[in-house]
Parts: C-alpha cells; structure tokens; sequence
C-alpha cells in the first residue's frame, strides 16, 4: 500500500526550490521537443540523460519526468496548428484539431489540449501511486524463473511494435539480443563477441548507444526532409476552454483516462496507440459521430488525455517489475541505471522514500505541463518555426558530447554515432529500432535469470514449468505472440481508417461551408 | 543508399544477418563450461537460430518480390544533405581528440549548417562560435565534464594561460 507520511514527504520534496526548478525545465523543454515535427519524447529523454550525471538522482528523475510528460502533451500543438503530429502520440489530434485551426479556434484547441492531457496524466499518475507498492509488493516473490517468464513474457510483447513488418521488428529484436552478449559471461565471466578488444570487454555503453538509435538517427532524418517543415502562421486567442465546454467533454475525459491507463500497461504499448483508441472509442460512442474529424473539441481532448493517461500506466509495469512499457520508459529505465537505481520490486524495499518521491513528481509534473502549455502557448507556437537549419546540429552536437560525457571516452561517441547511422539505415528501410533497444534490456534479464534458474535446479528445464507463477506468466507470453501480430495490423487498419473518415468529413464539411 | 529498393535492402540485411548467426556458434562452441553456473552458449545459440530463420525467411520474401514499398528514395539535393553530414559527423569523430573540442566542434558547425543550406555568414560563423562556447561552459564548467583537449587547449595551458578554461 502506498504510505501516505513518505507521500506527503515527496511532494515536500518535489516543492523545493532545487526540485521544482529542474522539473519546470524539463517540462519547459519537454513540450519545446514535442511540439517540433520529428523530435520524439524519447529522443528528449535520450538527450537530456547524460546532462542528469551530475545531479542527485532524484532531480535528474525529476528533470527526467518533466520532459517524458511535457513532450508527450506537446506534440499536441504541431498536430493543431500545422497538421503535422509533434510526436507519433498525437497523430490522431490531427483530425480535429487541425480542423479547428483553420476555423479560427486554434487557441481553444490547445486550452482544449493541454487541459484534456493534464487530466489524463494526473489520473493515471494517481494510478501508478496507489497500484504500484501493491504489484511491487507481490513480485518480492519472484525469483531467478519468474523473472525469466517476464523477460520472455516483454519479448513476446515487443511484437507489438514491429510495425508494418514483423519479420523485420524480429530480426531488430534478435540483433538486439545478441548485442546484449557482447562483453564478459554474467556467470563465467569470460569475454564473448569482443574480437579480442578491451572496448568491449564491457560491451557497448547502453546510454550512448541509446542516445544514437533515438535520437541521432532522427537527426539524420530531419536532414533529410530539412527543406519541407512546414511554418506556422496562425494566431492563438481565446486559450482556455469555457467550463461549459469542459462539462461537455466529462465522459470523454473518464472513457480516454481509463483507455489510456489499460493501453499503457501493456508492456510494448504506449502512447501512440493509446491516442488512435481513445479517439476511434470517442467517436464510437458520440450521439453525433459524423461531426468528428470537422473540428470539434472532443476530438481533440479524448486523444490528448488517452495518450497523457498512458504515461503513468507505462511507468507501472516498468517502475514495479522492470519491464518498460514502450522506448520513452526503457530509456528511463536507463536513466535510473545510472544512477545506480534498479528498477523492480526491490526499488519499493530498499529506496521506498525515492519511489514516493517519484510518484509526487509524476503528480507534480502533469500540473506544471499545464500551467506552462496554457501560460506559453504562444511562444510554444512559435517554436515550431525555429530554423531547422540550426536545431538539427544542435541535435547532433548535443548527442556527441552527452555520449562522450558518460566516461569521458571517444569510445562511447563512435557508438553513438555508429548506432545512430545505423538507425537512421534501419528506419528509412522499415526496420523499427526499439524492439532493439528493449531486447537488449530484456534479452540481459532473460539470460542472467536463465542461468541462475539453471543453476538452481542442476541443469533441469523443469524448474521453468513447475513454478505456477512462471507458467502462468510464459503461458501470457505465448498468447501474446500470436495475439501482438494481430493486433499491430488492426491498430495501422484504424490508424488508416481514422484518417480516411477524418479526410472525408473535411471534405464533406468544406463543401457545405 | 540513392538507387537501393527495398529488395535490395532487405536482401543485404539478410546477407549480413547470415554470417552474423553463423559466427554465433562458431564462436558458442569454445567457451568454456563452467560447472554449476548452466551452460553459457544456449541462450546465443536459441536466438541465433531464431534470427536465422527470420533472416532466411526475410531473403525468401525479398527473391519472391514481397518486400514491402520503400516510402520515398533518397536521391539529388537529400541525399548530397545526408551523406555530407555523415562524413562530417564521422570526419569529427576521427579529429575531436587530436586537435581538440574548440577547434573541431566550430569547424563541424560551420560546415554543417552550410551543408544544411545556410548561406549567411555572419549567422553562420556566430553560430559556429556560440555552440562550443556554450557547450564549454554548461559542460566543463556547470556540470564538470571535461571536453576532449587537443594540442590547441593543451598549448594554451603550457603556455600559463590554463586561466581561460576554468
């Protein structure tokens, strides 16, 4: 159960000046990343990492937080003002909210936006601290076979997110696996795939190859669309929404929070489904469907607060058993790497001060996002137009450096910049990157925890079917691979199906008009 | 990249994946086993055979004309755009710590943003000067990360003037 006194205590702590200052920063910065075109909220995080070293972990996590939060509500505003979604999770603003723009109603869009998206992150913030401590506290049960069945369980989920190409998310998540087994044996400690150098005896820094696969690789693909960013010219007025408008949308809000906690569980699965469902339910079950997809606020709030509702529910499965929830929580993962905090249910035992410490930022973080989206909405709109020309090496110096400052080693930003030419390759011809980036997480969990289960019961494989605990989680994880497929091909068909309906009510409506 | 379809992509991948897994077991069957501690080459081996499989079945889709659309080619003004700003990105690599971070990094600068299209020079070389300098200053100097050196800083600090880089 979560302990009210060391609640309490975190949100005393997230308050202080040193605190609250580093997460309006990164919120400030996170919803500058969302709102530009091809600036992700993990390549936000990823960047940002390294700037965290010399901080005290808990306001690094706090930073770290800011941006995950305010770079998820921010892709918000791109999605509005140029028909362009900021990050993947606000693709299905676009259909409302661009619409909208073009009536006039820009600025009640983003009001609309940011309130819808602060409601969505609060409730599931709220979530993650009352469920968390309760999971947490059941898997100190675990040992070296169920978390084995949980790092298979995360593999067969990151099916999930191999896009249009399965094949080709497999072949990334097995890459991503033995990349993993470069360096010395877990167990034996002898030197595996290192072709006799010392450089990767420990294998290759996870951090900077982190930094170059998210973010360096999206830096090579803005230089290659440099000339076609499209400008923003409209003038936002009338920026926070009526409460009559806000009562309108109440059960909107309730069904987006919920669709968004459920789709943010689910490991491999985050934000950007968590948008197109909590949209397509909106319209679902509206008295007048046909009006979505013409301009109308609804439809800008149920994406808006599903994709922030994920957000807390990503955090769960990721904080509690060391599972992320999508590429934005394995890179925070990373980040609590470093700063020599483990995440799992021994995080709630042993540093359950900082776990509570955590939940309040989270809290914190969704108020703050929104006092700064409805406070500068303007100037956010604005960013958008910043010279691409002067951002993108911006980008690329900041991923060298940050790389280089882990270990002060050249090592580690030719990693950097190896594995982001080879994301950008990976990208371009639709192999997905973070089914590599999670395997590699995982395929670690997985090995060790094999080993050790082996060791436990003298080489017998029985050990791994006789725990019912293991067994019910490696069932799930068979279930869920031949169930991922199917639904990542029916998530792109209404992702397709939204967009053509969203096409054909404009149309409809400008004709009218 | 410029003329590569997504066959030909896909059918490299699988070329390079093969000996990829290949390398795997050869590499698996000299390690040692050490008692008590499982054996160490069933994991690699599992996958390898996993990707295997995929890379075969990856290269069977590609030679039977399955491979899926490529969405836009990289060719003319883009493609001169990405491969001058990988040469840069990994000219600066090869360089940063033999001549140092100042130097480099202003150097990689202007010539990014020219490569990028910029052409006005004044922006352009205020830019160059304005990252390093920054970059200097929030890392060497606010969050105690020291930049590579080179032989400009490491003249300047034989020379007494160390003063300049605190």
């Amino acid at each position: 159960m979560v302990d009210l006194e060391l609640l309490f205590h975190g949100f005393a702590t997230v308050l202080s000046g040193y605190h609250i200052v580093a997460l309006v920063l990164g919120s400030f910065f996170g919803i500058i990343i969302g709102a530009i075109p091809g600036l992700t909220a993990t390549m936000g995080i990823a960047l940002l990492v390294p700037f965290t070293f010399g901080m005290n972990p808990f306001t690094g996590i706090v930073m770290l937080l800011g941006i995950y939060t305010g770079a998820i509500y921010g892709g918000g505003i791109a999605s509005i003002l140029i028909r362009t979604p900021g990050t993947p999770a606000a693709a299905a603003t676009v259909f409302d909210g661009y619409p909208l723009a073009q009536k006039g109603l820009a600025g009640k869009a983003i009001g609309m936006a940011t309130i819808a998206s602060g409601i969505g992150g609060t409730f599931t913030a709220l979530c993650l601290t009352f469920f968390a401590p309760i999971l947490a506290n059941f898997a100190l049960r675990f040992s070296a076979p169920e978390y084995f069945a949980l790092a298979v369980f995360g593999l067969s989920v990151t099916v999930s997110l191999t896009g249009k190409s399965p094949l080709k998310g497999i072949i990334s998540g097995c890459l991503g696996l033995l990349i993993a087994m470069i360096g010395l044996d877990p167990m034996g400690g002898f030197p595996r795939f290192t072709f006799g150098t010392t450089q990767l005896t420990g294998g290759f820094s996870f951090v900077p190859m982190l930094i170059g696969l998210f973010a360096l690789s999206e830096g090579f693909r803005q230089v290659e669309v440099i000339l076609t960013a499209p400008k923003v010219s409209a003038v936002l007025t009338n920026i926070i929404p009526r409460l009559r408008e806000l009562r309108e949308c109440t059960k909107t809000f309730v069904r987006s929070c919920i669709i968004g906690l459920i789709v943010g569980i689910t490991p491999a699965i985050g934000a950007e489904t968590a948008c197109f469902v909590g949209y397509s339910e909106a319209k679902r079950t509206s008295k007048h469907p046909e009006l979505f997809g013409t301009g109308i606020l609804e439809g800008v709030a149920a994406p808006q607060c599903a994709e922030n509702a994920s957000t807390g529910g990503d955090l769960l499965p990721m904080l509690t058993l060391g599972l992320p929830g999508d590429a934005a929580t394995a890179v925070l993962m990373g980040a609590l790497t470093i700063h020599n905090l483990q995440p799992g249910p021994l995080l709630f035992r042993d540093h359950s001060d900082l776990v509570h410490q955590i939940f309040a930022g989270m809290i914190t973080a969704n108020a703050v996002f929104v006092i700064l989206g409805l406070t500068f909405a303007r100037f956010f709109a604005k960013v958008i137009n910043i010279d691409r020309r002067f951002l993108v090496p911006l980008i690329f110096i900041a991923c060298m450096v940050g790389s280089y400052a882990i270990d002060n080693d050249i090592f580690d930003m030719i990693t950097c910049v190896a594995f982001g030419f080879v994301g950008y390759v990976m990208i371009r011809y639709s192999y997905p990157v973070s089914p590599m980036v999670l395997a590699q997480i995982l395929g670690v969990m997985m090995e060790s925890n094999f080993r050790r289960s082996m060791a436990m019961s003298q080489d017998h494989l029985s050990i791994l079917v006789t725990r019912p605990i293991a067994v019910t989680i490696l069932i799930l994880a068979a279930v869920t691979t031949i169930t991922g497929i199917r639904r990542q091909r029916q998530a792109l068909q209404l992702e397709e199906k939204l967009a053509a309906e969203a096409v054909a009510a404009a149309s409809r409506e400008s004709g009218q008009g | 990249m410029a003329n590569l379809t997504m066959k030909k992509a896909d059918i490299i991948a699988a070329v390079i994946v093969i000996p990829i897994c290949l390398y795997v077991f050869y590499e698996s069957g000299k390690w040692p086993v050490p008692a008590l501690l499982g054996r160490p080459f069933i994991i690699p081996r599992g996958v390898a055979t996993f990707l295997l499989v995929t890379a075969l079945l990856l290269l069977y889709r590609a030679l039977t004309g399955r491979a899926l659309e490529l969405e836009k080619r990289l060719e003319g003004a883009d493609l001169r755009r990405v491969t001058g700003v990988a040469v840069l990105t990994f000219g600066y690599l090869f360089i940063v710590e033999r001549i140092g971070f100042f130097i480099t990094t202003f150097s990689y600068m202007l010539l990014f943003g020219w490569v990028l299209g910029e052409r006005r020079w004044f922006r352009l070389v205020l830019f160059a000067v304005l990252v390093p300098v920054v970059a200097y200053a929030l890392f060497s100097t606010t969050l105690h990360v020291p930049l590579p050196r080179g032989w400009l800083e490491s003249t300047l600090r034989d020379h007494g003037l160390a003063f300049i880089f605190r």
